[in-house]
């Protein structure tokens, strides 16, 4: 099953880092698509239930050096 | 449990804490070089200063590596590792410092801005009271029921959006619509989520709850326009995508023509093109965050860079420059007496769907005010004794609608033609001289006067106005001051409308136009090289508002299609926030030119600073972060407007 996951995260440093989060999200195992946005601080994830642990994204994206507030 | 509290505290307050300790022993290091010339232990300061500062920078640096990429957090990690090779401590804690420093300042201004959004959520209260089997129960505000009935105390916030069944009150709507005058709701009216009921206790049925309400769709598409790329970033992302490793390119060969090493960190200090990527998002964030609060949704950062352009406005008149509530103002008998003239009116007009029907109709029940029935031009009256008729119109036998004329119907046997000038014609019907001449006067005073015959005898005249919105000249000065040329357009007879446009003092007028014909007058306006923005009701006018440049709905709170479709929306039925929307978007514009210009600026000075030997590491890192924390409050200044 497909679902959706979204967080706010307030510390990014400039456009690009918050491109290659993205990216690193797009590679997590389980994540189906990724979006994270810049301007708004938002982060929308869609992930297969049966594979990936919606934990394992806020320690993704705290490796990257960034806090995730699920929202 | 002290440990506790402070790691606890750390983690929450990282990066304030990491300036602060980097800055500290940046501090330290130099007092001791400087009052006691202690180079070693100095040195070992900065290094420390350094590593504090940086080990957030180099850690992103390593993952952004790993995903194949250069950021800024790599090039200031490369910076700051060569400057300890060579030796250059201070300069390499002085970067990291000041680069962490920057970062805190940008991800707290930038947090200003998303923090505007979060404002409008708030409104929303966290529970409601409602009814079921019989008792008030007090639930969370999202599991409310639809169809459910739910209890407003004076001087709290609607929990969800509904009907007022019961009670009476005014709302400060300004949450939703931008309005700052409470607005008057009784039984029948619809009420928001986020609204707040100021006076009386009110009853209301839920019609949308949780995330199905008008605050939280609006928040929605404001966080869709403020996500959406307006042309000018995705042309600076393209342009970065380039920049950063050509830098580090160049860096490299600056060194191994020069062998200065210097030169060449500073070259990789300098080289995010920071303010550059930064500059015009938050320029469209603020506007579009600033708008939201005054009650007008934008699009995205597209159509903001679009309407930044806009040099002329086209007005649909009815329900938009008037109330858009047509009453019957005058009513003349010629032959025949003024209450039989409406009541024929009536009786043709009933099955119309026409929106002046209904205000004859409305008149024929009530009554009419004594100021509106004038007898000039009666000659002889005969039936007197139609004034006691019965106040209910009957449905005509035959009934047909003649688009853009009028109505033909039959009654009794009569034939009766309601309509203009063209519909009579049409039928062979003259049009008497004094007849003529009073429905000329009543055009030149901006009414909409419609002929009534009886049996190819024109019987009398039933003249409509409909009152101009206070604000509209006032609105229509505001562009025209801002360079805006104003055109209304309007299905109107041409004397009508030019008398309406005289009074506007509007620059321009399209009269006797059929909805297609609207479209048709966008159209040739964006040929003769116009940017054109369209100001219409969003339902009838929805071809007409797609057609512009821009199309800006009125009064969408209450439709969703409006808030979906539309380039801008206003929430409200408010005309003033017209001159707001088109300057914001004309300052908006402004600012992302001043923000490229600053940092376009930043970049060449930095430059050439550098091959001219002025700028070093520490001082290059300065300009730096002072540029992009620049262009944060540049845009921020439009949040204020």
């Amino acid at each position: 099953m497909t679902e959706t996951v979204e967080y706010r995260i307030t510390d990014f440093d400039c456009p690009t880092c918050a491109s290659n989060l993205e990216r690193a999200l797009k590679r997590a195992e389980g994540v189906e698509d990724a979006e994270v946005h810049y301007t708004t601080g938002r982060v929308e994830l869609e992930y297969d239930d049966g594979v990936a642990d919606p934990e394992s994204f806020e320690r993704t994206i705290s490796n990257q050096g960034y806090t995730a507030r699920p929202r | 449990m002290i440990a506790v509290s402070l790691e606890r505290y750390l983690r929450k307050h990282r990066q304030p804490a990491v300036v602060a300790a980097s800055g500290s022993l940046f501090a330290v290091g130099w007092a001791v070089g400087y009052f006691h010339d202690l180079p070693r232990a100095s040195a070992a300061l900065m290094i420390l200063a350094a590593a504090v500062g940086g080990y957030d920078v180099a850690k992103k640096a390593y993952y952004t590596l790993r995903s194949r990429t250069v950021g800024i957090n790599t090039l200031v990690t490369l910076a700051a590792i060569g400057a300890i090779v060579i030796g250059e401590y201070w300069e390499a804690a002085a970067v990291v410092f000041l680069f962490a420093l920057g970062n805190y300042l940008e991800a707290r201004t930038m947090g200003k801005t998303r923090s505007a959004l979060e404002e409008l959520l708030e409104m929303t209260p966290d529970t409601a009271v409602v009814r079921r089997d019989g008792e008030t129960v007090e639930v969370p505000a999202r599991e409310v029921e639809e169809g459910e009935t739910v209890v407003v105390k004076p001087g709290t916030k609607v929990p969800v959006d509904g009907e007022v069944v019961d009670g009476e009150s005014a709302i400060d709507q300004a949450p939703v619509t931008g309005e700052s005058a409470p607005v008057h709701k009784a039984t029948g009216d619809e009420v928001y989520a986020g609204t707040i009921n100021q006076e009386g206790a009110l009853e209301v049925v839920a019609t949308g709850t949780g995330r199905d309400t008008t605050l939280e769709r609006i928040i929605r598409r404001v966080e869709e326009a403020q996500e959406a790329q307006a042309p000018t970033e995705t042309i600076i992302e393209r342009f970065a995508a380039y920049y950063t490793p050509a830098i580090v390119v160049l860096a490299a060969g600056a060194y191994a023509v020069t062998g200065d090493a210097v030169m060449a960190l500073t070259l990789l200090v300098i080289g995010c093109p920071g303010a550059l990527v930064i500059g015009p998002p938050v320029s469209i964030v603020s506007a579009i965050g600033s708008a939201a609060r005054s009650g007008v949704l934008m699009k995205g950062g597209e159509h903001l860079e679009t309407a930044g352009k806009i040099d002329l406005v086209a007005f649909d008149k009815t329900g938009t420059l008037t109330k858009g509530e047509p009453t019957v103002t005058h009513v003349d008998g010629f032959g025949l007496d003024e209450a039989s003239v409406l009541r024929y009116a009536a009786i043709a007009e009933k099955k119309s769907e026409h929106h002046l029907a209904d205000a004859i109709l409305e008149a024929a029940r009530e009554g009419l005010p004594d100021d509106a029935i004038a007898t000039d031009g009666g000659t002889a009256v005969e039936h007197p004794a139609s004034a006691d008729a019965p106040r209910t119109i009957p449905d005509p036998d035959e009934f047909d609608v003649v688009p853009g004329k009028g109505v033909v119907a039959r009654h009794d046997g009569r034939r009766i033609v309601v309509g203009n000038r063209a519909l009579l014609d049409d039928r062979g019907i003259e049009v008497p001289d004094p007849v003529g001449d009073r429905v000329r006067d009543l055009e030149e005073a901006g009414e909409t006067a419609v002929h009534v015959a009886l049996d190819g005898e024109v019987v009398g005249v039933v003249s409509l106005g409909d009152e101009l919105r206070p604000a509209a000249a006032e609105v229509v000065a505001a562009l025209q001051d801002a360079g805006v040329r104003t055109v209304m357009l309007t299905g109107d007879n041409d004397r009508t409308a030019r008398s309406v446009a005289e009074s506007l003092e509007i620059d321009d007028y399209r009269a006797e136009l059929l909805p297609e014909e609207k479209q048709a007058a966008i159209r040739s306006f964006r040929e003769d090289g116009h940017v054109v923005a369209m100001v219409g009701d969003g339902i009838n006018d929805a071809p007409s508002l797609a057609t512009a440049d821009v199309g800006i709905a009125m009064g969408a709170a209450g439709t969703d299609t409006a808030i979906e479709t539309a380039d801008m929306a206003l929430m409200a039925d408010d005309l003033e926030r017209i001159p707001y929307a088109v300057t914001l978007s004309k300052a908006t514009r402004w600012n992302i030119g001043e923000n490229v210009a600053i940092a376009v600026g930043t970049v060449v000075l930095l430059l050439s600073g550098v091959f001219a030997g002025y700028v070093h590491m520490a001082s290059g890192m300065l300009v730096h972060i002072g540029s992009v924390l620049l262009v944060i409050l540049n845009g921020m200044r439009l949040l204020r407007r």
